[in-house]
């Protein structure tokens, strides 16, 4: 019985004859097409964590290479935060605390309207006691000290910034989103306002304000002057600097927060204000049932990257005081990048990690408070 | 677009609204407008007390002086190339990975927009030291033990360890990690454009005989070139403002950016203010047109990415 030439079993084409002929399979492409945004993010994200995360249990100062790059375990960690001879204070910060556990009844108001998932809240609390209620109020007492005295300067400036910075982003941009929402002739005027502070460098914008905020020949005292109140001397005293540099972030974020919140506005569905109307729904009622209940994603969206943004506060305390005066504005970030250039690579990598925790930690408590939505 | 949520209600609500909007455009602009004022202003006008509002004498003084005391337009050039760059290889980058995103069948595909966006809460400032450190060069791992054992073995042509290249005062130094910190935001916006694009039409064109990339790049991307330019925007107004970095790779003179190079026109003490004044100007005059001309394509983009974010 003649038989036909022997032909070759089918072998499915791989992946290299798929590629010649531009049909690849979909994960094939797939890959292909995500590797060079993962390898970029590799190099430059994930080598640094990694690299940072590694440098942390090292000791290590370039300006004492003598002394080599021992591996020195938690001992960067406990130099922080540990602590000795720690004393507890009632009052110390005691405005700060206060509105720190302030939100607690707002949490428990908020646990049993069910807004916030049972196991959010109670974290959220544990959270907030301990750190307004507990450590916060910690001072070192006669002999004893921080270990780290400008790290716990840097995080509670910077615990400050975000609180203020955040809470302020979000009452200046919610009005700004609205507003910009609003059909006019000046709406193309509205938008470029909005956006300039977006889109405005945060050095340029620091400076800037450092320019309004000069005691002498600047524009605020020159107003507070008309209407009779002798401004301060905005940069130079502490107060007053700390509520500076908040107003020129509350500035330049409150765009941010008005743009995602402008997003959410236009895309909420004009038929339901017709029928809120029809209804007899006054323009409040429309807001506060319509309005605000559709733009919670957006409003979650927009905490979480400006709360982000704030706990690597850095450019605007920079630009317009160096961290100062004295070291009443080194946030985390500036105090970071001090070390850095005192040569202290170990101990600034620990920062960092510190910083990257808190980072990460926040985000997860968002990404709950999402998600259980 | 929606038509804007609220109807035309009764007077008082009207006025209400025509303050606010006042309010707004005077807190958006205002503090931009006073620099531009002082950049006018003299220097002696600015240290004279009582302060004045408008310039007296208007002078274009301090606009030389920007460019006579430092390089600025070496400053605006590096800017610009090192922003322009970032921008187009972010896009390129984004535009692959988003469509991968939004059309290929992966497992896991949510996982993966997740962690890529996730990236975006990764301090540029922890990035610092590290990047620094591969940039002036670091045996590269695993490649350089490799390397360094076959030139052990006797392979002369190879060298004995292989560094990264040293990228210190390279535009390189800067593109690649602002390719890196714009590529989140980029990647989610494009994601969310390509989901919008009809699957039909790229299967038509496979129909048709084009190839799956054929198909992408005659059919896909010209349809999606609103959401490139929104996203590209993004990315360039991320990298014309990042200042850390460059203030920490690029210390040579000739190839720092505007915001670092503004900082120094600050004296030890002094703080000349006018020509500040008048270097912050010109360094915000490309941002100022990019939201000119294209407020819209930037709010919908954003859109784009607060919804689906």
């Amino acid at each position: 019985m003649a038989r036909s030439a022997p032909t070759t079993p089918y072998r499915p084409p791989g992946f290299w004859r798929r590629l010649r002929q531009g049909n690849l399979t979909d994960p094939q492409l797939a890959v292909m097409l995500l590797l060079p945004a993962l390898l970029t993010l590799a190099v430059v994200m994930l080598y640094p964590m990694l690299t940072v995360l590694w440098q942390s249990l090292h000791f290590q100062r370039l300006n004492e290479p003598f002394r080599g790059t021992p591996f020195i375990g938690l001992r960067n960690f406990q130099r922080m935060l540990g602590g000795e001879g720690l004393r507890w204070s009632a009052v110390k910060l005691w405005w700060l605390r206060v509105l720190g556990l302030a939100t607690l009844p707002a949490l428990a108001w908020a646990a049993r309207r069910r807004l916030l998932g049972k196991g959010t809240a109670v974290a959220l609390a544990a959270v907030a006691l301990l750190v307004f209620g507990l450590l916060l109020g910690l001072q070192p007492g006669p002999g004893g000290r921080w270990t780290d005295a400008r790290f716990w300067n840097s995080f509670s400036i910077t615990l400050l910034i975000i609180a203020v910075s955040v809470a302020g982003a979000f009452l200046v941009g919610l009005p700004l989103a609205l507003l910009a929402n609003v059909r006019s002739r000046m709406r193309w005027l509205g938008r470029v306002a909005l956006l300039l502070p977006w889109a405005m460098p945060r050095v340029f914008a620091g400076l800037t304000f450092a320019w309004l905020f000069q005691s002498q020949y600047g524009v605020v005292n020159d107003v507070l002057g008309r209407i009779g109140i002798h401004g301060p001397l905005w940069l130079a005293r502490v107060a007053p600097a700390v509520a500076a540099v908040n107003v020129t972030i509350v500035w330049k974020t409150s765009s941010f927060v008005g743009l995602i919140l402008l997003a959410g506005l236009q895309s909420i569905d004009a038929s339901l204000y017709e029928a809120a109307v029809v209804d007899g729904a006054g323009s409040w009622q429309r807001f506060w049932h319509i309005t605000l209940p559709l733009l919670r994603p957006s409003i979650a969206v927009a905490l979480i990257f400006r709360t982000l943004t704030a706990i690597q506060t850095f450019d605007i305390p920079f630009a317009m005081t160096r961290g100062g005066p004295g070291r009443s504005l080194e946030t985390l970030g500036v105090y970071i990048y001090n070390t850095t250039l005192a040569l202290n690579i170990g101990y600034a990598a620990a920062l960092s990690v510190v910083l990257f925790v808190l980072s990460l930690g926040i985000t997860v408590v968002y990404l709950r408070w999402i998600y259980t939505e | 677009m929606t038509a804007a949520a609220r109807p035309r209600r009764q007077p008082a609500g009207y006025v209400v609204v025509r303050l606010g909007l006042v309010l707004m455009v005077v807190n958006g602009l205002f503090p931009a407008a006073w620099l531009l004022l002082t950049s006018f202003k003299s220097e002696d006008e600015l240290t004279h007390l009582p302060i004045t509002y408008f310039p007296q004498h208007a002078t274009l003084h301090n606009y030389v002086a920007v460019f006579q005391q430092n390089p600025f337009a070496r400053f605006l050039v590096n800017s610009t190339v090192v922003s322009l760059g970032a921008t187009l290889v972010c896009v390129l980058f984004a535009a692959l990975a988003g469509y991968a995103l939004a059309r290929l069948h992966l497992t896991g595909r949510r996982a993966i927009l997740t962690a890529i966006v996730m990236t975006s809460m990764f301090p540029a400032l922890v990035m610092m030291v590290p990047l620094y450190r591969l940039f002036v060069g670091v045996p590269l791992p695993l490649l350089s033990p490799l390397v360094g054992y076959l030139h052990a073995l006797g392979w002369g042509f190879m060298p004995a360890s292989l560094n990264s290249p040293n990228l210190l005062n390279t535009y390189w130094a800067l593109i690649i990690p602002y390719v890196a910190l714009s590529l989140p935001i980029t990647t989610l916006i494009l994601t969310s454009f390509f989901q919008l694009i009809p699957e039909d039409l790229e299967a038509a064109a496979t129909v048709d005989g084009a190839t799956r990339v054929g198909a992408l790049f005659r059919v896909v991307a010209p349809l999606s070139a609103p959401g490139m330019v929104t996203a590209g925007i993004i990315a360039f107004v991320n990298s014309w403002n990042e200042f850390l970095l460059a203030l920490t790779f690029n210390t040579a003179m000739n190839m720092r950016t505007v915001p670092v190079g503004i900082t120094l026109y600050q004296g030890q003490f002094a703080f000349p203010w006018a020509v500040i004044s008048a270097a912050i100007t010109i360094g915000i005059v490309p941002l100022v047109l990019l939201i000119l001309f294209f407020q819209q394509r930037i709010i919908s983009g954003l859109t784009a990415g607060g919804v689906k974010g």
